[in-house]
């Protein structure tokens, strides 16, 4: 961790908004500020976990933010993760606790369960021995029971990234509100959204009434003072808990043709982790450009289903064969054959551009490379996997597969 | 030198239409463009205006973008001239424009008539005039705004309306001004434009619409679907109808126009600039009919490759997903779209096609094909 010793108390930083840079590589992510307004002396702190090169001695910071920050808002906070333990949305609470703990922050994350279950045999459980050398804290349970599992332990902040309903999350915002919690953060879902005509989903959208997530983002609303609520889509990167482009590599790489629902037009967003930790970190540190929203936390474009397929092949070196078809005329579930909803799904990340200064750095062509890459070197190219849905597809639509 | 030509009765009709948003005029945006302008005021300190008096000079300005463009212009002060071949009239009264309005508008605004093509005229003329600011919107190839920058070596600003269609197709959308642009689309003379824009050294300004609508549109986007939901007919949409495309009402990007005047952000800058969302094709036929007051319209898809139309055309938009992000300039600008999609349709619909004009005859030839054969196919 890089300090910058600075001879006055309090550091103001801003960026013209003029002067954003074209989002370009990927390995470049915004920096993370923050600075202890201690008796003795005060320093700056500046996250290298995501920099392509050492800043450390550079007054000339690459910043993608297009505001100012307080030396105030951006002082270092106790914050709780309440993790999932499987899904889709696991490695969010993984990718931020790193971010948190690179920039200065104390971070405790809870995962749902047992320490010792088969669950946390997977990625990102596998690798929490990451948090703990970079100085976070690991702990298990209910979060039901939050309170006694984090011993008494005082946070700031607590980032609910488990429930999918107000049962599951009640507990943990009125023990949090009990506890002097200054700032609820809580991952909902874009999936609430209703079907549009026009795309894309914007916050402020109309959701499904009867969503889960909805009555959780309501009485988060109607409780707590400060607070801001997260609408991910899908989600790539080191650690996933959730197959998500594996689906695809899994057929090219055995040169098998890949099934596609319907005409593959249909939109999608893919956001790599680093994005989600970015955009809940930049809110963690700016509470009051955060507060009283919602945001999509996704990627900032759209990419079809074909155009997955595509990328990834294009990732994986290979050709693709992509067949469309019809899950009811072939007689296959969609929601078994296929990873990705088969119809327009496709949000914007506007109230994070727009409120919080934050950019979008997921890069699918470079991102899917280095997936690929990874894929590979764990040997799963190798592994032996059944298709047995693709064929019978492939059978109903007389699609000769190679042996 | 102004002109007050003779209506054609036929295609104009004077019934007033009650609405706040279908104001001709543009009080209800100038309103809006004088808010933004008080905000900017430094207090106690000499203004220089953004505004302050320019000598425009409008290529083309009597058809579509530039007949909403240059009564905002006018309005502000500025003194504007359009550049045509005089082959339509140089001002049409707009349904819903008062006659004291028009009248106004009509004895301020100049023309020099010429052919933009005759680029010794071109030459000859604008220097021997001289001009702040030049607006280009109808330019197509670069070889036609050479004359004009030769022409005007201390000119402040040149707008050049260029289009969205010279991006790259790509897998990722929406289309950023970063993003790859094609050398080889139908639009590679408004990439050129923008080269010889960045290579002379001006101060330059590109914006990229995506489809435009709105009432007076000449390309039959919106009245493509009036026709066939006035004629109570099914709408032929080709393949899935999930195609997404992007529509921007052109008084939205009129007064987009006016804010990158005399803007330094704007100062060798792209922008795109389009409705707030993006729409399916299906979901405008959708919104086509609510705005009209129609019921919802019957959706035939079809496979574009089960025919062959000739030279017609059997749908108004590229059958591909094509939508551009207007962040940008929502970000540098502080511009904004005022209608939303079926507010602006229903803009277009109450002050054209509802009033019984429109540009092109209605053609269902080809509509009579594809129904034709999906009735015998089943």
């Amino acid at each position: 961790m890089a300090t910058i010793a600075s001879s006055s108390s309090t550091v103001l930083l801003s960026a013209s908004s003029s002067n954003l840079l074209p989002f370009s590589h990927p390995s470049t992510s915004r920096l993370s500020f923050s600075s202890s307004l201690s008796s003795s002396s005060s320093s700056l702190s500046i996250s290298p976990t995501f920099l392509s090169h050492n800043s450390s001695n550079s007054r000339h910071f690459v910043n993608h933010s297009a505001f100012t920050i307080n030396a105030s808002a951006a002082k270092k906070k106790k914050v709780l993760i309440v993790n999932t333990n499987s899904g889709g949305h696991a490695i969010i609470g993984f990718y931020f606790a790193k971010e948190l703990l690179g920039a200065g922050h104390s971070v405790t994350i809870l995962t749902v369960g047992e320490e010792g279950s088969d669950k946390m045999k997977k990625p990102p459980f596998n690798r929490f021995s990451e948090i703990v050398s970079a100085g976070g804290r690991t702990v298990w349970g209910n979060p039901s029971e939050v309170g006694s599992v984090v011993g008494g332990e005082v946070f700031d902040v607590v980032l609910d990234n488990n429930g999918k309903d107000l049962e599951t999350v009640r507990p943990v915002i009125e023990w949090a509100k009990s506890a002097g919690v200054k700032q609820f953060l809580f991952i909902s879902s874009a999936g609430i959204y209703n079907p549009t005509d026009e795309p894309p989903h914007v916050e402020g959208d109309a959701v499904k009434a009867d969503a889960g997530h909805v009555g959780v983002e309501k009485y988060i609303e109607e409780t707590f003072g400060s607070w801001a609520v997260f609408r991910p889509q899908y989600i790539i990167g080191s650690g996933n808990n959730k197959d998500c482009e594996e689906w695809f590599f899994d057929r090219i790489v055995r040169d098998r043709p890949v099934p596609i629902p319907g005409s593959g037009l249909q939109l999608s967003n893919l956001a790599h982790a680093r994005d989600l930790s970015s955009m809940l970190t930049l809110a963690v540190e700016n509470p009051e450009a955060a507060n009283h929203n919602i945001f999509n936390i996704v990627s900032d474009r759209a990419v079809t289903l074909d155009g997955i397929a595509k990328l990834c092949a294009q990732a994986a070196g290979r050709p693709v064969n992509i067949v469309h078809y019809d899950p009811k005329a072939v007689g296959v579930d969609a929601k078994k054959a296929f990873p990705f909803r088969t119809y327009h799904f496709y949000a914007e990340p506007r109230a994070a551009k727009s409120k919080l200064g934050w950019q979008s750095t997921t890069n699918l062509p470079e991102d899917l490379k280095e997936r690929f890459e990874e894929y590979v070197k764990i040997g799963r190219d190798k592994k032996s996997i059944q298709f047995e849905l693709d064929d019978k597809i492939l059978e109903a639509l007389k699609v000769p597969v190679s042996v | 030198m102004a002109r007050l030509v003779a209506l054609q009765l036929n295609q104009l009709s004077f019934s007033p239409l009650a609405s706040s948003l279908s104001d001709f005029s543009g009080t209800r945006l100038q309103n809006q463009l004088q808010l933004k302008r008080t905000f900017r005021q430094p207090k106690g300190s000499f203004y220089v205006s953004a505004s302050s008096t320019k000598k425009i000079l409008i290529m083309g300005g009597t058809r579509f973008i530039g007949v909403f463009l240059s009564r905002l212009l006018v309005k502000e002060g500025h003194q504007v001239t359009l550049f045509t071949r005089g082959k339509a009239p140089v001002t049409q009264q707009l349904p819903g424009e008062s006659d004291s309005d028009y009248a106004d508008f009509s004895s301020k605004i100049l023309h020099l008539k010429g052919d933009r093509k005759d680029f010794e005229f071109v030459k000859s003329s604008l220097s021997a005039e001289g001009f702040d600011v030049v607006y280009d919107i109808n330019g197509r190839e670069a070889d036609e705004v050479e004359p004009i920058l030769d022409a005007l070596p201390n000119l402040e600003q040149f707008i050049y309306c260029s289009s969205a269609g010279v991006y790259l197709k790509s897998d990722l959308l929406p289309h950023a001004e970063t993003d790859a642009v094609d050398p080889k689309s139908r639009h590679k003379g408004k990439l050129e434009t923008e080269s010889l824009l960045q290579s002379k050294g001006v101060n330059w300004t590109s914006i990229r619409p995506v489809y435009i609508y709105g009432p007076l549109n000449y390309n039959p986007v919106e009245e493509w679907f009036f026709h066939r939901l006035k004629a109570g007919r099914p709408i032929p949409i080709p393949s899935s109808g999930l195609q997404i495309t992007q529509l921007g009402h052109v008084k939205d990007l009129a007064i987009a126009f006016v804010k990158v005047l005399g803007n330094d952000k704007a100062s060798k800058e792209v922008f795109n600039i389009s409705g707030e969302k993006y729409v399916t094709f299906d979901g405008l036929a959708r919104a086509c009919a609510k705005a009209g007051g129609f019921p919802e319209p019957e959706i035939v898809h079809y496979n574009p490759k089960d025919f062959d139309f000739g030279k017609k055309k059997s749908f108004p938009f590229r059958d591909q997903h094509f939508f551009a992000s207007i962040e940008k300039a929502k970000r540098v600008l502080g511009w904004e779209p005022e209608f939303d999609l079926v507010e602006g349709l229903a803009d277009s619909y109450n002050l054209d096609f509802g009033r019984g004009t429109f540009r092109k005859e209605a053609d269902f030839s080809t509509d009579d094909i594809i129904l034709g054969k999906s009735l015998v196919s089943v």
